[in-house]
């Protein structure tokens, strides 16, 4: 609700606060430099840059374009396997390279588990923010499922280092495809319980409707993307509108903010594109497990030494974010000349203090838990 | 009035359904385990841990040029003509002697790069992944079997034999160029 200061009320005088960099409700270590009237929030100035790792310098340094994979896991650890998915992707664009296609279903499949891991972990901690212990609890005894999937095919529970530029690691074991439909089997009334429990309710909707409302035309202009874009009724997402991969071959729905409780896109928008966004990826993993073929080398298109040619390549990529580019350019040595990772995350951030004017205290860690941020990826 | 009634109704009714979903939780199995007493099985191929079989390496520096991060250090010494290495379970032919092997997995990030590129197989990740400790440096994990006193011995043969090949070379050559210049006299006569 922004908070209108009615005349009668006294001036107070401004108040600088730090909110982080070790608050926990700033999802790690970011530092708001919060100016405050009384409760309400006057200027927020986010100061970023406490895990800044330098990832666009060691890609620079490798000298294969495969040694940079693993750091790609790190600069979103929430969402490594899209990471790595949109690094290999623009690196196959450059070498002109065709994958087979039981690996693309494989990597689709993958991804979509890892969006709906990730989005898990974003509810869950809204919640937490706001408050609600319990449904963050629930989110990772289903996120924990994913991650053992994942443990199974790739040997890690975090950073897989799994897709490899023209393939994969390894093949994936023959509990992968029975596993994965049994989680999606038991993943759906799970989401309905999820809505019971957290999305519907009455306190949550009091925290987060009509709070940080972020209207379409500001998040275009701030070159918003994924659910904070949508979450403001802009249907836009790159598996349908620039689709990669094989995206073009499956049908889901985009879904949108709608302002059901409050007004389009405050934070319970932001929240609830999220939770309806994970029922579509188990549409998508659904027509993919049906899809997929059963036999082919996964190692077939890797190639032994990757010679690349002069050239220059973007690629954007949907993850649970947003539009996850990766600009790269070679020439001709066996390491990258230069890669630029456009992270959503930092850029959805840099709404923060538009949204964020005229705010209470208190609902200003609602805004941030709405962006979804993972520090990682906001510094690289 | 009214609006504030049906509020409250639908606060308390949302509190009513939240406790029905944790009640259901609270008699379904728990899904924790307790850790040191309890532990989860991993996963075949698990990444917990790098080992090296060291009968098995032939010292080809392929796992450290793949790596990252450089956290393996090899160096290896050329066997002299008289020592047989043998061969590694995999068939290939061992030439150097490998008189150090670290792995520093203080800076390891398990990536899993350097165990696809080993022509035998010999380094690839274990399940063991309790092993902290106090010290930084007890996590370099020296794998090379040879003693020191062996690795001077193999290094001192090793220099031995490249002098003699090199004082051969050098009587080789001398005796060419004796012959040439003989040679040159004779034309020159």
């Amino acid at each position: 609700m922004t908070h209108q200061i009615s005349a009668n009320v006294q001036e107070t005088r401004e108040m600088t606060i730090n909110m982080g960099p070790q608050h926990p409700s700033t999802h790690g270590v970011l530092r708001l430099e919060v100016v405050l009237n009384g409760e309400v929030v006057s200027r927020v100035h986010p100061h970023i840059g406490y895990l800044h790792r330098c990832f666009e310098k060691h890609a620079e340094a490798m000298d294969d374009y495969s040694k940079v994979i693993p750091y790609t896991d790190r600069i979103d650890y929430v969402s490594a396997m899209n990471q790595e998915h949109g690094y290999v992707i623009a690196v196959e664009k450059l070498l002109q390279l065709e994958v087979p296609e039981r690996v693309e279903y494989v990597r689709v499949i993958l991804a979509e588990l890892q969006r709906i891991a990730s989005h898990l972990l974003g509810i869950g901690t809204f919640g937490l923010d706001l408050g609600a212990f319990t449904p963050f609890l629930y989110c990772f005894i289903e996120r924990e499922k994913i991650l053992t999937i994942f443990e199974k095919i790739s040997g890690a529970r975090l950073l897989y280092n799994y897709i490899c530029v023209g393939g994969l690691m390894r093949d994936v074991p023959d509990s992968f495809k029975p596993e994965t439909a049994d989680f999606v089997k038991t993943f759906r009334p799970k989401i309905k319980e999820l809505n019971d429990l957290l999305s519907y309710n009455k306190i949550f909707i009091d925290r987060t409707a009509n709070i940080g409302i972020l209207p379409a035309e500001v998040a275009l202009n701030y070159a918003a993307s994924g659910p904070m874009l949508r979450g403001s009724g802009v249907s836009w997402d790159l598996r349908k509108n620039d689709p990669y991969s094989i995206y073009d071959r499956f049908e889901f729905d985009i879904p949108v903010g709608s302002g059901e409780v409050g007004t389009v896109g405050d934070c319970w928008d932001r929240y609830m594109v999220r939770v309806r966004e994970m029922e579509q990826s188990l549409v998508i993993i659904e027509q993919a497990l049906e899809q997929m073929p059963d036999e082919g080398n996964v190692m077939e298109a890797v190639p032994k030494r990757i010679r690349m040619k002069e050239g220059e390549v973007y690629v954007r990529t949907e993850t649970p974010r947003g539009e996850l580019g990766y600009y790269i350019i070679s020439d001709k040595s066996p390491s990258p000349f230069r890669v630029k990772v456009r992270a959503p995350s930092f850029v959805n951030l840099s709404i923060l203090p538009a949204i964020s004017r005229g705010a209470l205290l208190s609902d200003l860690v609602a805004i941030v838990g709405s962006i979804d941020i993972v520090l990682g990826e906001v510094d690289r | 009035m009214q609006t504030q009634i049906k509020e409250g109704f639908q606060t308390f009714k949302s509190i009513f359904i939240g406790m029905g979903i944790t009640l259901r939780h609270f008699f379904q199995p728990s899904v924790t385990i307790q850790y040191p007493e309890v532990r989860d099985v991993l996963p075949a191929g698990a990444r917990s841990k790098l080992f090296v079989n060291i009968d098995d390496c032939i010292g080809c520096n392929l796992c450290a040029r793949a790596c990252p991060v450089n956290c393996i250090d090899i160096e290896t010494v050329k066997a002299t003509a008289d020592i047989d290495l043998g061969k590694t379970s995999t068939g290939n032919p061992k030439r150097l002697w490998v008189t150090q092997f670290d792995i520093d997995m203080s800076k390891c990030m398990y990536c899993d790069l350097c165990v696809h590129p080993c022509p035998t197989n010999c380094i690839y990740m274990v399940q063991e992944y309790e092993y902290s400790e106090f010290d930084r440096k007890n996590l370099i994990f020296k794998f090379s079997d040879l003693t020191p006193d062996k690795v001077i011995e193999v290094k001192e043969k090793l220099v031995k034999e490249t002098e003699e090949k090199n004082r051969e070379k050098e009587l080789a050559q001398q005796k060419k160029d004796q012959e040439k210049e003989k040679d040159a006299g004779k034309t020159g006569e």
